[in-house]
């Protein structure tokens, strides 16, 4: 932990802005914003100051009629989510650690859960944000209303920029009304080829699912049983639905009835509460784990379970919201040296390269080096974010080293 | 013409051949303004090319010329996106109409800028999805255009606008150089580009290639018409549909003065005498939009609905939506120009500006009709004019921008979905500080330093409108209401 004279915690968005000021223009030294510091890796920076953003979580405004929120963001997500809940409304972005994790931290990571199938990310619900850039210039752009499109939209250039382009401050977001109900259903298969050809039926599926989550076991205990030649733990689908009762109900029955002719090993329904544990081990995979190193990568929905299967026969446990082709993994346990997981990781990084796809770490032992594989194809998109860096914080004050420019 | 520009000729010949360009007055005379009518520049020259890399070809020339360059898709645009402010060449991107790939397994198409809108979706049509954003333009807009404006339209309610649906776009920068921002991968590396790209209106470069997310299509819908007779009751009633949960996928307002017109081009069938219908359409699972639609009718009722009409058929369905979507071309028998408006509030503020509009209307002594996204607060009040008539475009704008003033007062934006262009430039101020302006500018300045690509648009420059020939200095309605 940083001694307290490193750590400057703002209980007003004015004083942020001053202490921003003052930085820029006397010491200079580099700033890392943090939220509730549940998604943030380690800036390689001496003498730098963690600023806190906890204490700027004020509501601005809350028109509920209007399905529109401005809040300050240092907002806790599970106090959001309470407050919207007592108006029958929602953001509907998994987010781990909610008691913990702040709004602005949810933007600044593009942080993203099992729901984005179905209702998109968070960039798709921040209309309107206010930022201290690194000279202490408070900006904002968008707005109030749910549908604007004046100015530059940089409410989507804000998300996802890691806390490197201005200090989040402020926030207003679209709602979704609460769901009547929601449901999961479970199946298991013998492979991930098997998976990915319901997948592939599941592009035509009567249903509309929100959730097309796949789990892949660790390889392992993957591997097929001598006597039975079955896996003991085989890849999972998990397909969620919301809505009204009859809706849910009809959805889960329809998709047991469509995914029948593959064969699933087992399958299970949840409904309402009887899914919530099942939603919660979803929405923590992520931190689910004694691994040191988990990581993210993107890639082709059509080559989630390609990649799975790598994954697993690597040993790591893994994730995909193979709607999207996203996938978060562990490595075993046993992998504590960064030499080890890169080369773990290696193959699953040429993979993710040959398709256009992108692999970066969300969390591995201070210290390490950054790995970050993206495909060729992002390389001038890069440079030109560099320039963008550059020209928005030209001391590079700003979580100095955290976003990668450049391919690995 | 200027000298540099009548240089550019044969040299452009060159890049487009004999067929890929415009410079005859008379010929020019169709890219002078957009959809938005009241102000007007012909550019010097207009080239069509064929591929990316004429594209930059021509990007490269206008560089070394310094000659101002602008993109332009179909032109539908409504706030003066593509006005050539001080000529230069226009680059239209109409014969870049190629769908070049569809992956319906990763849910993606890859299209070139100047395909229109609903082409895509009509390609689609066995594969069970679509692209969902629908301005009402859609069968003549191109995709490249959606992207400058971040078009929107009736479905975006429920299924956003443009930006929600683009994986990634292909650029020519203004500096001439290609880039690839974003792709059909999600969650790229780096900064969100595509998404700063999006409405940048064509001052951050020219698209030259999108990839956009493919949507499954809905099983079922109902149509429903809420007949009311004031436009207060149809707008308490939107507001009670949204309060209970409810989010269709469209819900559009259209006024008595709209409906006359509607119903003299399209013998629908609409009740003259009444003061306001809705438009509300859910979509969804046939399970579902049954009792959704029933909620619906029975929340207009409680409203004041003098009746609710449903869609028996298909054909009637898309019937009312051709009534909806070709609203504006309704309006050629109502007067001979008008010019629309773009201005959101927050959707429980619809009532005072619509009692706004009315009394403004009167004030100016204008006839204005509304036909709107209700359901996302996005006003459209079209105000009927004479453009040969002086005065009267005097009153047009004058009405315009009280009717924007008072968004703004609502606590809502000037432009939902057509863009700031040139139209709405001078309330770029009102809506945000210097500061957001000038972090707006330097942003552009990364990408656009000499401002030569699309000069004019989105930002106002300091102490004023832009270059001498911008037309809010030089129109002479303009210059009256100023």
């Amino acid at each position: 932990m940083p001694d307290s004279q490193s750590v400057f915690q703002p209980a007003t968005q004015d004083d942020l802005a001053q202490f921003v000021t003052e930085n820029a223009t006397n010491a200079r030294r580099c700033l890392l914003p943090i939220g509730g510091g549940t998604a943030c890796r380690d800036a390689a920076t001496d003498d730098a100051i963690e600023v806190r953003l906890d204490k700027l979580n004020r509501v601005i405004d809350y028109p509920a009629r209007d399905m529109t929120i401005t809040v300050e963001a240092g907002i806790r997500m599970a106090e959001l989510a309470k407050i919207l809940a007592a108006e029958n409304q929602r953001l509907p972005i998994d987010v781990p650690h909610a008691e913990q994790a702040t709004l602005g931290g949810v933007i600044a990571t593009n942080w993203s859960g099992s729901r984005r199938f179905g209702c998109g990310t968070i960039r798709d619900y921040v209309i309107g944000i206010s930022a201290i850039d690194a000279s202490g210039k408070r900006f904002s752009a968008g707005g109030r209303v749910v549908k604007n499109v004046a100015g530059y939209d940089l409410c989507k250039l804000l998300v996802g920029s890691r806390g490197t382009l201005a200090i989040i401050s402020q926030v207003t977001l679209k709602l979704r009304p609460m769901a009547e109900t929601s449901a999961l259903v479970t199946l298991t298969f013998d492979s991930l080829c098997q998976v990915d050809a319901v997948l592939n039926r599941l592009l035509t599926s009567a249903t509309r699912p929100m959730v097309l989550d796949v789990l892949g076991r660790m390889g392992t205990l993957a591997r097929p049983n001598e006597e039975t030649g079955r896996s003991a733990h085989p890849p999972q689908l998990i397909v969620g639905f919301e809505g009204a009762s009859r809706e849910t109900d009809w959805q889960i029955e329809t998709l047991l009835a469509e995914c029948r002719p593959f064969e699933p090993r087992t399958t299970g329904s949840f409904v309402g509460a009887a899914a919530e544990p099942l939603w919660s081990m979803l929405r923590d995979f992520s931190i689910g784990s004694k691994s040191s190193v988990t990581f993210k990568a993107s890639l082709p929905p059509s080559r989630t379970c390609e990649f799975l299967r790598l994954a697993t026969e690597t040993g790591i446990v893994a994730q995909a919201h193979a709607g999207n082709g996203i996938v978060n993994g562990h490595l075993p346990d046993r992998v504590s040296k960064a030499e080890q997981a890169f080369a773990a990781i290696k193959p699953l990084g040429d993979l993710v390269r040959s398709c256009g796809g992108h692999l970066s770490l969300l969390r591995a032992p201070s210290g390490w080096p950054a790995l970050d594989v993206a495909a060729d194809s992002w390389a001038e998109s890069l440079a030109w974010a560099q320039r963008l860096k550059r020209q928005l914080d030209p001391h590079n004050l700003l979580n100095p080293g955290v976003m990668a420019f450049g391919p690995a | 013409m200027t000298q540099s520009a009548t240089n550019l000729i044969p040299r452009l010949r060159d890049i487009v051949g004999d067929d890929g360009l415009l410079f005859n007055r008379e010929e020019l005379l169709v890219y002078e303004c957009d959809g938005y009518t009241v102000e007007k520049k012909v550019p010097d020259v207009v080239v069509f090319p064929t591929s990316t890399e004429q594209v930059v070809a021509v990007v490269r020339l206008c560089n070394e010329l310094n000659v101002p360059f602008i993109p332009r898709g179909a032109g539908t645009s409504l706030a003066g996106g593509t006005l050539p402010i001080g000529g230069g060449v226009m680059i239209t991107l109409t014969r870049m109409k190629r769908i070049l790939e569809v992956n319906v397994r990763d849910r993606y198409a890859v299209v070139e800028p100047g395909l229109v809108n609903v082409h895509l979706t009509n390609h689609l049509k066995e594969t069970g999805y679509h692209y969902a954003p629908d301005p009402s333009s859609q069968g003549a807009c191109t995709i490249g255009g959606n992207v400058a404006t971040n078009s929107g339209g009736p479905h975006t309610l429920k299924y956003g606008v443009t930006v929600n649906h683009v994986l990634g776009v292909e650029a020519v920068l203004p500096d001439g150089s290609v880039v690839q921002f974003g792709g059909p991968c999600e969650d790229g590396p780096g900064f969100d580009l595509t998404g700063l790209f999006v409405g940048s209106e064509g001052t951050f470069g020219i698209c030259t290639k999108v990839w956009v997310r493919l949507t499954r299509n809905p099983e079922s819908y109902r149509t429903l018409l809420g007949v009311f007779e004031t436009v207060t009751a149809a707008t308490q009633a939107i507001s009670a549909i949204i309060g209970a949960g409810i989010v269709p996928a469209a819900l559009e307002m259209m006024d008595q003065g709209i409906i006359g017109a509607l119903e003299a081009a399209f013998h629908f069938g609409f009740p003259l005498d009444a003061g306001a219908v809705l438009l509300i359409e859910v979509d969804g699972l046939e399970v579902a939009v049954e009792e959704e639609a029933v909620r619906i009718e029975a929340i207009c009722l409680e409203n004041g609905a003098r009746e609710v009409r449903r869609a028996r058929t298909q054909k009637e369905r898309l019937l009312l939506w051709k009534c909806r979507k070709q609203a504006f071309g309704a309006i050629g028998r109502l007067s001979p120009s008008y010019c629309t408006q773009d201005g959101v509030v927050p959707r429980t503020k619809l009532p005072q500006i619509l009692e706004f509009i009315t009394d403004c209307g009167r004030r100016h002594d204008l006839k204005i009709v509304n036909v709107f996204h209700a359901g996302d607060g996005n006003i459209h009040p079209i105000l009927l004019f004479d453009e040969r008539n002086e005065d009267q475009v005097r009153r047009v704008l004058l009405a315009s921008d009280e009717i924007l003033s008072k968004c703004l007062d609502l606590g809502g934006s000037v432009t939902g979905e057509h863009g700031i262009g040139v139209e709405k430039i001078s309330f770029m101020d009102k809506l945000f500080a210097p500061e957001d302006l000038a972090v707006m500018k330097s942003i552009r300045d990364v990408f656009n330093p000499d401002n030569r690509c699309s000069p004019g648009k989105m930002l106002p420059t300091a102490g004023g409108c832009g270059t001498e020939d911008h037309p809010h200095k030089n129109h002479p309605g303009r210059r009256a209401a100023m």
